[in-house]
């Protein structure tokens, strides 16, 4: 049963570039099918029918349902490991920066020493003084 | 172009998933399918396979198939896709090959023997495109434009090769005609 089961030949005006009867016939018999019967033709459609059904089955898998949504995963995936990396970049640079001014605020050995002496010799000066007051009252 | 109630009823219905509706476009289209095919792969078991594999694109490609428009026309344009991916798979024919695919169960053998010969020599010196062309136009009866969308070429691609291929089919063979 179909609708198509002889060659339906050129359509449309007469074509002057024709190749003739004897020629297009000769071709036409070459290229019919190898079996032309009704047999032939169920045979195939059960083949292709069968093609169809695994066809089905395999789109039904899990791994097919969740196909959709894998290229909006890798895309999710993608934005993630970029945004990280930008993070990542950002506290990279600012522990740089928490390192350098670290190591400029961090008064030197000798520096202290100096401060210590001085308060030192800030402390006697003073007790000289609070005791020659003491004295001359 | 008017769309058959019978395929417009039956495609509407394997839309919806109904395996026997899909099986009924098959047995309506499965011939024309199979025509196509071999015009372009030649021989008989690639043309099964296309046919095959494009209704199993087609089946699977449904959702997006436009009820309104012929079934036959994008099935086809599916098989010739199929077809086409089969032909980049082969290497090219050999005249031998090509005689072997090409035989009818409506001749005298003996007669046919000679012809058969003769035909695929001069169709294995036509470049592939321009016999899928010359199958199509001549034998299948499409349009240039249809069978420039079947086979990814401008119409006017398929117009000049249909006829380059049919000047050199009748100068090799001059003189079977008449």
């Amino acid at each position: 049963m179909t609708d198509e089961l002889r060659f339906r030949g050129p359509t449309g005006p007469a074509d002057s570039d024709s190749l003739g009867e004897p020629l297009t016939g000769l071709v036409r018999d070459a290229y019919l099918p190898l079996q032309d019967s009704d047999a032939y033709w169920a045979g195939l459609e059960q083949r292709i029918m069968a093609r169809v059904k695994t066809a089905g089955v395999e789109d039904s898998r899990w791994w097919s349902v969740l196909a959709p949504w894998a290229q909006a995963g890798l895309i999710a995936a993608m934005a993630i490991a970029a945004v990280s990396n930008v993070i990542n970049q950002r506290l990279s640079e600012s522990d740089s920066q928490y390192a350098y001014e670290s190591v400029i605020q961090t008064p030197t050995p000798d520096a202290d020493a100096s401060e210590a002496l001085l308060s030192t010799t800030d402390r006697a000066a003073s007790r000289d003084a609070a005791l020659e007051y003491v004295l001359s009252h | 172009m008017r769309i058959p109630d019978e395929e417009r009823a039956l495609a509407e219905k394997a839309r919806a998933g109904d395996h026997n509706a899909f099986a009924g476009l098959v047995r309506l289209h499965q011939r024309r399918a199979y025509l196509v095919a071999r015009a372009i792969v030649t021989v008989h078991e690639d043309a099964e396979d296309a046919v095959q594999e494009g209704f199993v694109r087609a089946y699977q490609a449904l959702d997006r198939f436009d009820t309104t428009q012929s079934f036959g026309a994008w099935l086809n344009r599916i098989v010739a896709n199929a077809a086409l991916d089969i032909g980049r798979r082969r290497k090219v024919r050999t005249t031998d090959e090509l005689s072997e695919a090409l035989q009818s169960p409506f001749r005298d053998p003996a007669e046919y023997a000679e012809l058969k010969g003769r035909l695929a020599e001069a169709l294995a010196q036509l470049p592939e495109r321009a016999r899928s062309v010359i199958v199509l136009h001549d034998i299948e009866g499409f349009t240039h434009v249809e069978i420039g969308v079947m086979l990814g070429i401008p119409g006017g691609t398929a117009r000049s090769d249909l006829h380059h291929a049919r000047q050199k089919l009748r100068v090799l063979l001059k003189d079977l005609r008449g």
